[in-house]
């Protein structure tokens, strides 16, 4: 058996041609074994037959002529090593190769050797593919050396490489060309069809004509542009699951297509092995690019919400204030980066000194937001005549003007003047727990939450603190920390995390309370923002 | 968490199942309220019997709820509040705006009989 094939050299780049029928038509017409362009070439130029062994080109009456080693010919017997011209030259170079199998003859060995320099080339072509995709990390580079080694592997025209999206739907991202060139362009003519179908399947298909049976209708595009040979393969992610015994999972994330005029070694067997092994691993690297690239967006985000986190943390007051007769220190942990509470202390033009905590509902950036938002409708209403009960419904109403729907905030809001009298108002808060010798008072006096309903009413109460007094103002984060058995911290944890350690600076009683949430939740994840302040009235 | 639509009369009873908190029932509560105020229904009573927490979102919602109602003359009645959304309900002084009944009938007769 003899391997017959025509190694085309034409504007396209050097290709290579099995010439496998017992007429072997050459033309610019479609339908033609080898399909040419250029202006020299008829639509019916020439043909090879086999006949007995031998292979005889005959021109088909073209307009140009055909050529053998530069001589016109009608009708020759071509031998090995001949040279094939279609019309006057400057187009299409056809060069006629024989392999005989188990020929002996010395140009017989060289041809093999030929052959199997092309086969190490494709390895080396592969090989050099999968060492790219182990150290790749930028998508574009992996999917670029994906396809470069399968169109070099494949010595296809043109390849591509189709990703599907979040709904499933394969998106063109990447197209190469023959010499390591990217097509311009966002679409191309291809089949859709086909991958379509080897997505769904995730079975390898290799079409050796577009034109035959049901495949005509739906490729006249690429039909149109010579284009007749596709192999298209799965990119299918093997996923290696962390429990054993589970049976890994294949996914698949893509097609490769590959396509060409001629069908040169796309058909091969060779071909379909190299392609499908390059898409096994490519899949892999790609699909770690993508995580990578994933990776890097969120490294970004944490980073900006670290920057978000400093700039939260820097709008609070220094956490500790020693006034005329108090000592304050308060602290804030957000459960994620950034969070929804927030405390506040004011020096009044009175002369008195106000405190204040609030807790906007929700987590987060969200919450955030609308915190930085409170605390500004806060300081510009803190000192408001009427007292407390005035600021926390001036902050409601401003609240009801521009907060979002549904987010509510719950406050705290007390003014002390140097001789011990505290006013407070509490805007559905948890109420807070002030110490005294003859027991615990909580501080319940007040109104709704602010933000929900605009005629909401507010009602402020005064006592008298006495020296030593200790005030704790907390929000839900503290009380509904929970452990990992789900129980709440509760008040009555508050209670003796404070009420048994009275002696204590406030300083050292707030780090006591915070020592104690976070010992009980130990080993659960900090579900709610935590904030607390510990206020001590030391008299004058 | 999960909701089911009774009616009984001229009143809408939901009855929740499960957590209500942000990202888990307070949507559904908040389309579930749209769709009945779109088909004419403006008086609802949320069962909360079998809703064991409830954050500040699902707060949030069950206001949204009554003001929903509220903006179309209608009115939203809870039942079977557990102490926990009781409590809540108590710190944030929520309870003043609700009315709230531990029996469905008292809650169902409750509303202004249809004209």
């Amino acid at each position: 058996m003899a391997d017959v094939r025509l190694e085309i050299t034409d504007g396209h780049g050097r290709r290579v041609v099995r010439v496998d029928t017992p007429v072997f038509t050459i033309g610019r017409r479609s339908k033609s074994d080898l399909c040419l362009a250029g202006t020299d070439v008829s639509r019916d130029h020439a043909q090879i037959a086999c006949d007995g062994g031998r292979f005889i080109l005959r021109d088909q009456q073209s307009r140009y002529g055909t050529f053998v080693n530069d001589q016109p010919v009608v009708e020759k017997p071509l031998a090995h090593g001949d040279r094939i011209r279609l019309g006057r030259g400057g187009g299409a170079e056809l060069l006629f190769l024989v392999d005989e199998v188990g020929a002996s003859t010395p140009s017989g060995t060289s041809r093999a050797a030929v052959s199997s320099v092309e086969n190490l080339r494709q390895m080396a072509a592969l090989l050099e593919g999968l060492r790219a995709l182990g150290s790749g990390h930028v998508l574009d580079e992996v999917l670029t050396l994906v396809l470069d080694a399968a169109i070099e592997v494949t010595g296809a025209e043109r390849g591509f490489i189709m990703l599907a999206n979040a709904e499933h739907v394969l998106q063109f991202t990447l197209a190469r060309a023959r010499g390591r060139v990217t097509l311009p362009g966002k679409t191309w003519d291809t089949s859709l069809k086909i991958p379509e179908r080897v997505f769904t399947t995730g079975e390898t298909q290799i079409v050796s004509d577009l034109r035959d049976g049901d495949l005509a209708a739906a490729h006249l595009g690429t039909v149109a542009l010579g284009i007749r040979h596709v192999l298209c393969a799965p990119l299918r992610l093997v996923r290696y699951l962390h429990e054993s015994g589970a049976a890994p999972e294949p996914r698949r994330i893509g097609v490769l297509y590959l396509d060409s005029r001629d069908r040169g070694i796309l058909l091969s067997p060779t071909a379909r092995t190299g392609v499908e092994t390059l898409a096994t691993d490519a899949a892999i690297a790609i699909e770690n690019a993508r995580l990578y690239r994933e990776t890097l967006e969120k490294a970004r985000l944490d980073q900006e919400l670290r920057i978000a986190a400093e700039i939260q943390q820097g709008l609070l007051p220094e956490p500790r204030y020693v006034g005329k007769g108090l000592e304050v220190v308060g602290a804030s942990i957000p459960c994620r980066s950034i969070g929804g509470d927030l405390f506040e202390y004011i020096d009044l033009p009175s002369g008195d000194f106000g405190f204040a905590l609030g807790d906007v509902a929700g987590k987060g950036p969200p919450a955030a937001l609308l915190t930085a938002a409170l605390q500004g409708m806060f300081m510009a209403h803190a000192a408001s005549e009427g007292g407390p009960a005035a600021t926390l419904a001036r902050v409601n109403q401003a609240l009801m003007r521009r907060a979002v729907q549904n987010r509510f905030v719950t406050m705290a809001y007390g003014i002390i003047s140097p001789a011990g009298q505290l006013t407070y108002c509490n805007a559905g808060h948890n109420p807070p727990m002030l110490f005294t010798r003859g027991g615990v008072l909580r501080l319940e006096e007040g109104g709704m939450v602010l933000g929900l309903f605009g005629h909401a009413q507010f009602a402020q109460a005064t006592l008298q603190l006495d020296p030593g007094d200790v005030l704790v103002v907390f929000s839900d984060g503290v009380s509904e920390a929970t452990d990992v058995a789900g129980e709440e911290f509760g008040d009555d944890r508050i209670l003796s995390c404070i009420g048994e350690n009275l002696h204590l600076e406030p300083a050292a009683l707030l780090e006591h309370l915070l020592a104690g949430v976070r010992q009980f939740s130990e080993g659960t994840i900090q579900r709610d923002d935590v904030t607390a302040l510990v206020l001590r009235y030391t008299g004058t | 968490m999960q909701l089911e639509e009774r009616r009984v009369g001229n009143v809408i009873v939901l009855d929740a199942k499960g957590k209500l908190t942000l990202g888990d029932g307070d949507v559904l509560l908040k389309d579930k309220i749209h769709s009945l105020v779109q088909q004419g229904h403006k008086n609802v009573v949320l069962n909360l019997g079998d809703v064991p927490y409830v954050d500040s979102a699902g707060i949030g919602e069950i206001v949204g709820t009554y003001t929903t109602l509220s903006r179309v003359g209608g009115t939203l009645r809870l039942l079977n509040l557990t102490k926990r959304i009781h409590d809540l309900l108590a710190i944030t002084k929520l309870l003043t705006v609700f009315e709230t009944f531990t029996s469905e009938d008292e809650a169902v007769r409750s509303f202004p009989a249809a004209v």
